[in-house]
């Protein structure tokens, strides 16, 4: 068990690291074994990932993991508890006697009730895949998968999408919608930034090596 | 420019280990069990005194089999004057438990 996760905590330090640091996060690896046959393996893992963080704002692209970070656990995990939050809020209304969800007037309409309570399901099931694709855009990023994080990114838009129509279809309160899509559009602005500053951090980093 | 402010007590231990026999090559690990530094002091002195040139570092065969290949590193010409420079009046007999 320990070992364990003092080899999760050595893998974090290597991934701290950077490219440019590979050699580094290679040599606290190799010399895990060590620390293993030593009996200290976690007061080492510790020690390196305090190196590795020591290290990481004193190049771009440990600036970089910081942001990456920075934003999946201050925008995009907490975009995804609101989408739970808003798929928590269907459930009761499932349970019930169908009298319909409220619209953008104070009562729901008695035309739509019906029509309204069969798509509960739907809406449920939709805000709940948002809130699950978010928790997948905070991993990806932190993981640095950009061919999965523009996938992602296009689910939700569609996802989105499908819930703005379907909702104003159905005549349903869109007032929570605005907020996501104020929120979804800072979001898509800072993965962007992201993104840009990704390219030109590992275009640096290409030049750099090419040049050694 | 970083050659110039004065070694920290910790660049001294390492200076010491690595200048007693400036020709071998010596893993990271032996080197944090010699100094009694910890790994989190040891590798940001290791990757600064690298980028400074002061230290030379290369992969080494395991010398057990199975084992991955093993980080050595040793003073270059200018870390063995640096270290030369940085202690004049001898052999530095600093241990951990002087800083306590």
């Amino acid at each position: 068990m320990t070992a364990a996760v003092s080899r999760a905590l050595l893998s974090l330090a290597s991934r701290s690291l950077g490219s440019d640091r590979r050699t580094w996060a290679m040599a606290m690896e190799a010399e895990f074994e060590e620390a293993v046959e030593d009996g200290k393996p976690m007061m080492f893992a510790i020690g390196c990932l305090i190196a590795a963080w020591r290290e990481i704002g004193k190049h771009s692209e440990g600036r970089l993991i910081v942001a990456n970070y920075a934003l999946a656990l201050g925008l995009l995990i907490p975009m995804a508890v609101l989408q739970f939050q808003q798929a928590v809020g269907f459930l009761p209304l499932v349970e019930s006697s169908p009298v319909g969800i409220p619209g953008s007037g104070a009562e729901p309409n008695p035309y739509l009730i019906w029509s309204q309570n069969s798509a509960i399901p739907i809406l449920l099931i939709t805000w709940t895949l948002l809130g699950m694709a978010h928790l997948c855009l905070a991993w990806m990023l932190v993981d640095g998968d950009w061919p999965r994080i523009v996938k992602c990114g296009t689910l939700i838009g569609a996802a989105m999408i499908t819930l703005a129509l379907f909702m104003g279809v159905l005549m349903l309160d869109l007032s929570p919608l605005r907020a996501q899509f104020a929120e979804l559009a800072i979001e898509l602005a800072a993965v962007i930034s992201i993104s840009r500053w990704h390219i030109r951090v590992y275009a640096d980093a290409s030049r750099e090596m090419l040049a050694r | 420019m970083g050659r110039n402010r004065r070694p920290s007590k910790q660049m001294l231990l390492l200076l010491e280990a690595l200048s007693a026999r400036t020709q071998q090559w010596r893993h990271g690990y032996d080197l944090m069990k010699e100094t009694g530094l910890l790994s989190g002091t040891l590798y940001p002195l290791l990757i600064r005194m690298t980028d400074q040139g002061l230290v030379e570092a290369e992969w080494r065969e395991p010398e057990q089999p199975g084992r991955p290949a093993r980080h050595a590193y040793r003073l270059t010409n200018a870390g063995v004057a640096f270290a030369r420079a940085a202690t004049p009046a001898g052999p530095i007999t600093l241990t951990k438990a002087s800083f306590a």
